[in-house]
């Protein structure tokens, strides 16, 4: 990317020089600079494709939810015809938001300022009193609808983008597709949420979630360190580290992309071998699915999978599957296998987004999903035992929140806001013998590279014209 | 659990009797508890079925207000089990970093009302909960308030809870985490 393009920050600091190439560093001003902050909103929030919910949340005609694209309210709609639109929640007339509600249901959407009325399409219908034509002759109907964002749905998830000329959603995914389509589009109906999702306020700037939500291995051994110390985690078998020894989790295959997408594959061969007593390699693909189907499936379900993946995403799916990482750039997913006390496995589908909310400020939005076709007793053990784990009360992540305000703050000091973010654990290994997947593939203990991708793409797109 | 928040035929405790001053005094000293941080005492007041759950909240219109309240994915969907899972996690390990170093609380429990419950022993208790949580050296408060529904359910001289909803009135939590009790 050249530096000319690069736009230059108050100090005359080029934004390009903030993340420095050769030793893989980031300056700490990223995490609390106002003036960074705005130009993400433009640069990368107005132009990528967002992540906003899953159409399960808005199953009938008439349905609405109110999301946030970057600093932008958004209205998530269906139509009569079943289709998904997004639009900014102002109203063109004078400003006032289209919406004050989280959810709901109507076919018209009315301001409730000085009553302009759209469709669930943004079509403007009108306004009070037709013929005395409050909204003037200037502008036309047509010219005074809400204004649309470009959406695609995948997997049923909402993503939209301000960019109606940009990169299509394929795209943007890029090799890290190949690996998505494992966890989103393996069943045949598909997955929806179990319910709308927590929200809560953490002090902190999104990057230090979204920077953490490319695959950042390393903090599980000591943030999380407590799994390692009480519960089904901390029970294991021999030659798998007991105690407080997380190490032998941190093998594996990571994946980064040059979109920033970042999944950490995590071997299921130890917990293959706990459930059987067997080589996992001695197994066959579907010896494995029976022992242990995918994080979120039950037995009954797997026989779905080769309606909808190649022999290679099962191979992955059922030796090294991805796990936890995230789509750039404010996007977890978690599709994790929860040790149980009898030794066996329940699955937790989760997916967090991080709304910047201000350089110091995000919303953590949590949703919780299960397949369409999981039973009822397995949605509702997923159900609780994700949020005992993950999300506002979950004891995994509320280590998670508590950390990253100290970043931000730390990231306004003096001397701080010049101290560096280090990514320089760099992987000397490339792919696995025989790893089928696209990507940037890299096996053995966790490494930097994913999160150091995610830099780079956050450089390049902050640098783009 | 039903969604049903009264007992099928509330008869009211008045204030100023003597089972009503024992559940205040219950719930006074439960406060204390907990931002003593005795939360292996606070355990102890528990029954083995315990349902312990906080809806979350959505701003929606007052002809449906009842949609405000989502039972569906919670902030907390615990059981006995769970809770005294995650009072292990905070008394029994060096790593518990969201609660330690702990955030100093007040528990400010007010507005108790006690039904009678539909089984005999037990009280149907509602109360406004009002908690400051103070963390590290910030000069804001994360200030959480509630409604809780209870089961309080007699044992002896005292009671155990037996349920609890509570009924946060944020539909977007101003506290980074529910690593405490409420």
């Amino acid at each position: 990317m050249s530096s000319s393009t690069s736009p230059v920050l108050a100090d005359g600091t080029l934004v390009t020089d903030l993340v420095n190439t050769a030793t893989r560093e980031v300056q700490m001003r990223t995490l609390s600079d106002p003036e960074i902050y705005e130009l993400e909103m433009e640069r990368i929030f107005g132009r990528i494709w967002v992540f906003l919910g899953h159409e399960s949340e808005i199953p009938a005609s008439g349905d609405f939810m109110v999301r946030d694209m970057g600093s932008d309210s958004v209205l998530v709609t269906r139509d009569k015809a079943g289709e998904v639109h997004v639009m900014l929640n102002v109203c063109p007339h004078r400003g006032m938001r289209i919406s004050t509600l989280d959810a709901g249901n109507t076919q018209v959407h009315t301001c409730i300022y000085h009553g302009w009325a759209f469709r669930p399409n943004g079509e403007f219908l009108g306004a009070p009193v037709e013929k005395e034509c409050m909204h003037g002759k200037i502008m036309t109907k047509q010219q005074l609808g809400l204004d649309r964002a470009r959406v695609t749905l995948y997997g049923g998830l909402i993503f939209a983008t301000w960019n109606h000329e940009g990169p299509s959603f394929e795209e943007f995914l890029g090799d890290a597709k190949w690996y998505y389509d494992i966890l989103f589009k393996r069943s045949d109906r598909g997955m929806e949420v179990l319910g709308p999702p927590q929200r809560f306020t953490v002090r902190a700037n999104w990057k230090a979630a979204g920077e953490q939500s490319a695959a950042d291995g390393f903090h599980t051994l000591t943030l999380h360190r407590w799994l390692g110390e009480v519960g089904n985690y901390a029970k294991k078998g021999e030659g798998e580290g007991g105690g407080a020894d997380l190490s032998p989790e941190m093998y594996g295959v990571e994946v980064s992309s040059p979109h920033g997408h970042a999944l950490r594959c995590i071997d299921l061969g130890r917990k293959i071998r706990r459930l059987t007593g067997l080589d996992p390699d001695q197994l066959s693909v579907d010896q494995k699915l029976d022992v242990l189907p995918p994080a979120g499936m039950t037995r009954d379900m797997v026989e779905q999978l080769r309606n909808n993946l190649s022999d290679e995403q099962l191979q992955v799916l059922t030796s090294m599957p991805p796990q936890v990482g995230g789509i750039f750039p404010n996007v977890l997913f978690g599709f994790v296998y929860i040790p149980q006390g009898d030794g066996s496995v329940v699955g937790s589908m989760t997916m967090h987004a991080y709304v910047p909310k201000g350089p110091d400020k995000l919303e953590f939005v949590n949703w919780i999903f299960a397949e369409k076709d999981a039973p009822e007793a397995l949605r509702e053990k997923m159900r609780k035992q994700t949020t005992q784990l993950f999300g506002t009360s979950g004891m995994v992540e509320q280590d998670d929140s508590d950390t990253w305000p100290h970043m931000t703050l730390a990231a306004k000091g003096a001397r701080g806001r010049r101290m560096t973010l280090k990514y320089q654990a760099v992987y000397e290994t490339g792919k696995p013998e025989g790893w089928p997947g696209p990507g940037i593939v890299n096996e053995g203990f966790t490494k930097d590279d994913t999160q150091w991708h995610w830099w780079l793409h956050w450089r390049e797109l902050m640098s783009a014209d | 659990m039903n969604e049903n928040q009264s007992p099928s035929q509330p008869l009211e405790v008045p204030i100023g009797t003597p089972v009503y001053h024992q559940i205040v005094n219950f719930l006074y000293r439960e406060a204390r508890m907990l931002d003593e941080l005795r939360l292996r005492d606070w355990g102890a007041t528990l029954a083995e079925d315990l349902v312990y759950t906080a809806p979350i909240r959505q701003t929606r219109p007052i002809s449906q207000s009842a949609a405000s309240v989502v039972r569906t994915v919670k902030h907390f969907d615990d059981d006995y089990r769970s809770v005294m899972g995650r009072i292990l996690r905070l008394t029994s390990t060096r790593s518990a970093w969201a609660e330690d170093p702990p955030s100093r609380t007040r528990r400010l429990v007010t507005n108790v009302l006690v039904d009678e419950g539909d089984q005999p022993g037990e009280y149907w208790v509602t109360s406004y909960l009002l908690i400051t949580r103070s963390r590290f050296d910030f000069d804001q408060f994360d200030l959480i308030s509630a409604e809780r529904r209870d089961v309080l359910r007699r044992v002896g001289d005292s009671f155990q809870l037996a349920r609890r909803e509570i009924l946060l009135d944020q539909a977007v939590l101003g506290t980074p985490n529910l690593a405490i009790f409420l």
